[in-house]
């Protein structure tokens, strides 16, 4: 049986004026799995989130979350019995206490689990009597958690949620997203922290000027990503390696860097061809891979 | 649980504004006791206490009325009433109703204790006077508690909105008071001059009803602009 799809867009765009916040995004995140939301600050990402939960009307193009479409109001309110959303700034109610802001979120999920929030108030150290308006925002990062996590949501959004967090902070989300993950919860999250995404996710979006660049599991990029250094003893002849696979050229006098994304052999078969001095073959990680692809895109923009 | 957000969210301001009011028209309609015993001088001292009640009740559910979604957009908290599963109309039809208890709280708690002050210190104890002045407020005060609300749903900042309903009262009691047009002002119709008789010094006629619900009326439909706009707002 082929799960849906947990969020789906298609050409989902929105523009303020003229400036394009999201640009005609085609958007599939698998069913029961973690994916990583990468961007660079102001590339689309929470305009992305707000749309899909119905806080931002598209302005062209359309999706569904969890099956539902996100540009109807009556299912945009039914989507989000199952989904639960930690917001960038984790901003609550500074007037509520703790445990009035544990009360108060119960009330709207049926399947509340009382006892997931008592364990999460212990583990986070979360004062219950104190008012949210004095919680530092590490503490409001782990209300907002325990918030989302205790509604028991089939989708998990969080817009960089170690934002603000202690290192033991980022180690206790990492590993209820990782918790969340396996009893079944989709878990959609962006970030600017690669390692984390490198981590927990098993697939990776990169989205930058609110395009699409990237969409592939970590197992893919793992396998497919090369980086290839090639010396020559001459000037680097950048031209011929405008080949498939070949996602970056770095051009340094007699030196080139590739970053490919498949095809490597015949790459490096092109490389001897022209009478590399050196070649050299390495596995990439996500940070470069990000960094290589925004620049790239930076480039044609 | 929206009954219970908004009770937390307000219930400072509106205890405040309950025993300011309870307190001070009372403590004047106690202490006014100029020419003794004539009972028509209470009665105009009760006329007095219904425009300081008025004036603080104006006051107080402009203030009341300063939350809402746009106010949280400011405070940073919309993401998370937004990604609660109810509608746009939903929060709103709470916070309305939640409102009009308050606006009505305040009306009939201060005005029933002014009453009875009134009554026990000097005899002006007509209930079908009280009647009338608690519908001229509630009448008139239905437009002021609209217009606050349509003003928090379409401008955002803390100060900004209650800035701007002040202007509007300003405006109303300034451009209307004595003029050709004063008949429409919800400010003369809720401290009651148009009735007021100086020879009984109390309110004179029968129960303005058509005027009421033309204000009612326009009250529905300044509401109905709010929740309008609210739900067209991008957050």
């Amino acid at each position: 049986m082929i799960d849906l799809p947990a969020i789906e867009t298609s050409r989902l765009s929105k523009s303020y004026g003229q400036m394009e916040a999201v640009r005609d995004l085609n958007l599939c995140v698998t069913a029961n799995r973690i994916t990583g939301f990468l961007g660079s600050n102001g590339a689309g990402k929470s305009t992305t989130i707000k749309m899909l939960l119905g806080m931002i009307r598209p302005t062209s193009g359309g999706g569904a979350v969890l099956g539902r479409r996100i540009d109807h109001p009556a299912e945009s309110v039914k989507l989000r019995r199952d989904v639960a959303y930690v917001s960038e700034d984790k901003r609550l109610y500074g007037y509520m206490t703790v445990e009035q802001t544990i009360r108060f979120t119960s009330g709207f999920y049926p399947g509340w689990r009382s006892e997931t929030a008592w364990l999460l108030l212990r583990k986070y150290e979360l004062p219950p009597e104190r008012k949210v308006r004095s919680l530092s925002k590490g503490m409001r990062t782990k209300l907002a958690l325990l918030l989302a996590i205790s509604r028991g949501p089939k989708l998990l959004i969080l817009d960089e949620p170690s934002e603000g967090l202690d290192p033991v902070g980022v180690e206790q989300l990492l590993e209820s997203l990782v918790s969340q993950s396996g009893e079944g919860t989709t878990v959609f999250f962006s970030s600017h922290q690669i390692e984390e995404v490198e981590r927990i996710a098993d697939r990776v979006c990169i989205l930058d000027h609110g395009r699409l660049l990237m969409d592939l599991s970590l197992d893919e990029i793992r396998e497919g990503y090369r980086q290839i250094d090639v010396v020559f003893p001459v000037e680097a002849p950048e031209r011929e390696f405008r080949l498939p696979g070949v996602e970056s050229i770095e051009t340094k006098g007699r030196q080139l860097r590739l970053l490919s994304s498949g095809n490597t052999d015949e790459i490096v078969a092109q490389a001897r061809a022209l009478s590399a001095s050196e070649i050299d073959v390495a596995p990439v990680g996500l940070r470069e891979i990000f960094l290589r692809t925004v620049k790239s895109s930076h480039a044609l923009v | 649980m929206l009954w219970y957000k908004a009770w937390l969210e307000t219930r400072s301001r509106f205890l405040v504004s309950l025993v300011g009011m309870v307190a001070l028209p009372s403590y004047w309609v106690f202490h006014e006791d100029g020419l003794g015993t004539r009972l028509d001088w209470y009665y105009r001292t009760l006329h007095n206490g219904h425009g300081l009640l008025s004036a603080m009740w104006v006051l107080a559910v402009i203030l009341l009325m300063m939350g809402g979604l746009l106010r949280e957009k400011a405070a940073g908290t919309s993401s998370f009433t937004l990604a609660l599963p109810v509608s746009r109309a939903h929060l709103m039809r709470v916070r309305i109703l939640f409102g009009l208890a308050q606006a009505m709280t305040l009306i009939i708690i201060p005005w029933g204790v002014m009453f009875l002050v009134a009554a026990a210190t000097g005899n002006a104890n007509s209930v079908s006077q009280a009647f009338f002045y608690v519908i001229l407020l509630a009448g008139g005060g239905v437009v002021f508690f609209a217009v606050a609300l349509l003003v928090s749903s379409v401008v955002e900042g803390e100060y900004t909105a209650p800035a701007v309903c002040f202007g509007i009262l300003f405006l109303d009691i300034v451009a209307f008071e004595n003029g050709p047009l004063t008949s429409y002002s919800p400010w003369t119709f809720l401290v009651g001059t148009e009735y007021f008789d100086r020879a009984s010094q109390q309110l004179a006629g029968p129960v303005p009803w058509v005027h009421f619900s033309a204000n009612v009326l326009a009250a529905i439909l300044l509401i109905a602009i709010s929740i309008r706009a609210i739900q067209r707002t991008e957050f």
